[in-house]
C-alpha cells in the first residue's frame, strides 16, 4: 500500500514536472558517461550562458501567464545592447543602463497600448515589433558588432563575487524578486486570474488593462537587462543577436511548464525550462558524435520539444477521453 | 428635399465607411504605390512590373498554404524547416537528374512533412494554435537540422541548362512570368478549393468554432490533414520557385518565411483566431509586403531602415484594420 502511494507521487511528479524529469534524467545519463560534467565550474557554466535568457524568460513567462505574448523580447535585447554601448562614450555609466533599460521599458509600453488597449493579435504586433527594432540596432550599429570603449563595461559581465559569476547573481536577484511578484502580491495573482479566465477576472473588479500592459512594460524591462548584460558578457553590442531568441524563449517557458494560453505557470519552471536547453548545448558536445555535427544537436532539440510539448496534450487528450 | 439629402449624405458615408472597413489596407497600399509613382518615375516601367511579379513568388505561395493554417485556427512555424529541407534536397536532384525529378522530390518532400505535423498533431491530440505553435517550432528545427545535414551547412548552385527550370525561374509570356501564372492557377483552384468544396467550407467552420464543428459531423481530423499537407505542398513550391529563379539554396534558405507568410495572412485581414478570411485577402497581404520592399527599394532607402520601416508599416496595418474593425462595430449598432 505504502508503495503503491509513492508510485502514485512518483507519477505524479513526473508528469507535472516533465522539464525537472527530462533534466534528471540526463543528470544521471551524464553522472554515468561523464562524471566530468559535474564539476563545479561546469555547473557554473552552464547557469552563466543561461543566466541571460532566464532573465529574459521570467519576463516572457509574466507575459504569457497573464494571456498574452511577446515576440519582441529578441530586438530589445539588442536594443538595449547596442544602446548601451552607443551612449557610454557620452554620458556616465548609470545614465546609459538607465536609458537602456527605459528604451526596453518603452517598447513595453508601446507592445502594451497596441496589444492590451488596442486589442491587436500580440503574436503578430510584437512580431512586427521586433522587425521595426531590428533594423534600428542595424542602423545605430552600421549593421556590424560594435565594441565597449569603457573596459569596466566588459569586465562586469566576465567578473565573479564569491567565486561565483556575477551574471548569476543578477540573475537570482532577478528570479527573487519575479518570485516574489507572482507569488505573493496583489499583482501576481491577478496575471494568474487574467490568463486563467478574462471575463471572470474583469468582472470579479480586476483591473485587467493595468495588469497586462504592466506585464509587457516589465517584459520589457527585463528583456532590456538581459540585453545589458549579454553585451556586458561578449563585451560588444549587435543586431544578430536577437534573431530567433523570441521564439526560444518562448518555447524554455512552456516547456518548463508554463501554459501558452495563460493562467498557470511559475518563474522556477521557467528557470528549469530554460536551464534544460542551457544543460543539453552545454552536454551534447561531450560526446563524440555529436560535437563533430552540430546539426544533430539541434535535431535532438526539436525532437526534445515534440516529445514534451506533445506528451503533455496527449495526457490531456486521454483525461478528456476518460471523462 | 432636405430629408433626401440627408440620406444621400449618410448613404454616401456609409459607402466611406464600409471602404474604410474592409478595404483600409488596399487603401493604404494604393496611396504608397502612387507617392512611389511620383517620387520615382521608374515604377511604372515595364521591367518593374515584371520584376514585381516575380517578387511575389514564393512568399505568395508559401502565404496561401499558411492561410488555410490559421483559417481552420491552427498556426505552423515548421515552413522555414520545411522550405530549407526542400530546397536543399530539390536542388541536388536537379543537378543530378533534372527537372522533373527535382520539383517531384520537392513536392513528395514537402507533402510528407506536412503531413508528418498533421499525424503528430492528430497523435497527441492538439486542437489549438499555442499546441501547433511548439509542436511544429519543434519540427522547424528538426527539419531544418535535415537540411543542414543535407547540405552540409554549404550552398548548393543550380547548374546551367536544367530546362524545366530555366523556364520556371526566368522564362516569360510577354511581360508576365511563368511563376505568377503558375500562382494565378495554384490561387484560383485554392479558391474554388476553399468557397466551393465541402472540406474547403469545413476549414472555416472548424477554425470558427471546433467544438461545435466537431459535434456538427464536420470531418475535422480530415481538414486537419488536408491544411497541413496543404501548406507543405505549398512550401515546397515556394521552395522550387525562389532557387529556380536564384539558382542557388542557402543551408537556411526557409528562415523568415514562417514569420513573413503570418503577416502576410494577418495583414490582408484573416484573423489569427480562425473561422474568418479567406486566399483572396491574403493575396492582398503578399501585395503590401512585396509592394512595400519593392518601393523602399526604388526610393533609395537603406537596407537597415526598410526592416524598420516594414516592422512599422506592418505595425499600423494590423492596428488600422483592426481599429477600422471597431469603427464598423460601432456603425451597425448605431
Amino acid at each position: 500500500m505504502k508503495t503503491n502511494m509513492k508510485d502514485l507521487n512518483v507519477k505524479r511528479i513526473i508528469s507535472e514536472q516533465k522539464a525537472l524529469s527530462a533534466l534528471i534524467v540526463i543528470a544521471i545519463f551524464m553522472l554515468i558517461l561523464k562524471p566530468s560534467f559535474f564539476s563545479g565550474f561546469n555547473i557554473l557554466t552552464i547557469l552563466k550562458s543561461a543566466s541571460v535568457l532566464m532573465i529574459i524568460g521570467f519576463g516572457e513567462a509574466l507575459v504569457i501567464i497573464s494571456g498574452g505574448v511577446d515576440l519582441s523580447v529578441g530586438g530589445i535585447m539588442c536594443l538595449s545592447g547596442v544602446v548601451i554601448i552607443r551612449l557610454m562614450d557620452t554620458m556616465p555609466m548609470p545614465a546609459a543602463l538607465l536609458l537602456a533599460v527605459g528604451s526596453g521599458a518603452l517598447v513595453g509600453f508601446i507592445n502594451g497600448f497596441l496589444s492590451v488597449h488596442q486589442k491587436t493579435e500580440p503574436f503578430v504586433i510584437t512580431l512586427g515589433m521586433g522587425l521595426a527594432l531590428t533594423g534600428i540596432c542595424l542602423q545605430l550599429s552600421g549593421g556590424r558588432p560594435i565594441y565597449a570603449s569603457k573596459a569596466s563595461f566588459g569586465a562586469f559581465g566576465n567578473s565573479s563575487l564569491l567565486g561565483v559569476p556575477t551574471l548569476i547573481w543578477c540573475m537570482l536577484a532577478v528570479m527573487a524578486i519575479m518570485y516574489y511578484l507572482i507569488r505573493y502580491t496583489q499583482f501576481g495573482r491577478s496575471c494568474y486570474a487574467i490568463g486563467g479566465d478574462y471575463e471572470i477576472a474583469v468582472y470579479s473588479g480586476i483591473n485587467a488593462l493595468k495588469i497586462q500592459w504592466s506585464a509587457y512594460v516589465i517584459s520589457g524591462i527585463l528583456a532590456a537587462l538581459g540585453g545589458v548584460l549579454l553585451s556586458s558578457r561578449l563585451n560588444s553590442g549587435s543586431a544578430t543577436y536577437g534573431g530567433p531568441t523570441a521564439l526560444y524563449v518562448c518555447c524554455c517557458v512552456v516547456l518548463g511548464g508554463t501554459s501558452f494560453s495563460g493562467g498557470t505557470g511559475g518563474m522556477i519552471r521557467t528557470a528549469i525550462g530554460i536551464l534544460l536547453f542551457s544543460t543539453l548545448d552545454n552536454a551534447l558536445p561531450m560526446f563524440s558524435a555529436f560535437s563533430a555535427n552540430v546539426y544533430l544537436q539541434q535535431l535532438i532539440k526539436g525532437a526534445l520539444v515534440v516529445i514534451v510539448v506533445g506528451i503533455e496534450y496527449y495526457s490531456k487528450k486521454l483525461k478528456r477521453e476518460r471523462v | 428635399m432636405e430629408t433626401e439629402t440627408k440620406t444621400k449624405k449618410s448613404a454616401l458615408n456609409r459607402i466611406v465607411y464600409k471602404i474604410l472597413n474592409e478595404y483600409l489596407v488596399v487603401v493604404g497600399i494604393i496611396l504608397f504605390a502612387v507617392f512611389t509613382m511620383i517620387m520615382e518615375p521608374n515604377f511604372m516601367t515595364v521591367s518593374n512590373m515584371g520584376n514585381l511579379m516575380r517578387q511575389f513568388g514564393p512568399l505568395a505561395f508559401v502565404s496561401l498554404g499558411m492561410t488555410f493554417i490559421i483559417l481552420a485556427g491552427y498556426i505552423d512555424l515548421s515552413i522555414a524547416g520545411m522550405f530549407s529541407l526542400v530546397s536543399a534536397v530539390s536542388i541536388s536532384q536537379a543537378n543530378q537528374y533534372g527537372a522533373g525529378r527535382a520539383i517531384l522530390v520537392g513536392l513528395l518532400i514537402g507533402l510528407a512533412a506536412g503531413l508528418i505535423n498533421s499525424l503528430l498533431l492528430l497523435l497527441f491530440g492538439v486542437q489549438n494554435s499555442a499546441g501547433a505553435l511548439f509542436i511544429t517550432y519543434g519540427m522547424s528545427l528538426i527539419y531544418g537540422a535535415l537540411a543542414l545535414m543535407y547540405s552540409n551547412g554549404a550552398t548548393i548552385h543550380l547548374k546551367d541548362g536544367v530546362s524545366g527550370l530555366e523556364a520556371l525561374g526566368k522564362g516569360a509570356v510577354g511581360i508576365v512570368p511563368i511563376s505568377f501564372i503558375l500562382f494565378l492557377a495554384l490561387l484560383a483552384l485554392l479558391f474554388f478549393l476553399q468557397s466551393k468544396t465541402y472540406i474547403g467550407r469545413s476549414v472555416s467552420y472548424t477554425g470558427g468554432n471546433p467544438v461545435a464543428s466537431r459535434l456538427s459531423g464536420i470531418p475535422v481530423k480530415r481538414v486537419t490533414l488536408l491544411i497541413f499537407s496543404l501548406c507543405g505542398l505549398m512550401t515546397a513550391v515556394g521552395a522550387i520557385v525562389l532557387f529556380s529563379r536564384v539558382t542557388s539554396s542557402g543551408p537556411t534558405e526557409g528562415t523568415g518565411y514562417d514569420t513573413n507568410s503570418i503577416m502576410a495572412v494577418v495583414i490582408g485581414g484573416t484573423s489569427l483566431k480562425g473561422g474568418k478570411g479567406n486566399v483572396l485577402r491574403t493575396v492582398v497581404g503578399v501585395a503590401v509586403v512585396t509592394l512595400m520592399s519593392n518601393c523602399l527599394n526604388l526610393l533609395g532607402v537603406s537596407s537597415y531602415m526598410q526592416d524598420f520601416t516594414k516592422g512599422i508599416i506592418m505595425i499600423l496595418a494590423i492596428w488600422l484594420d483592426n481599429r477600422s474593425g471597431m469603427m464598423g462595430g460601432a456603425a451597425v449598432e448605431d
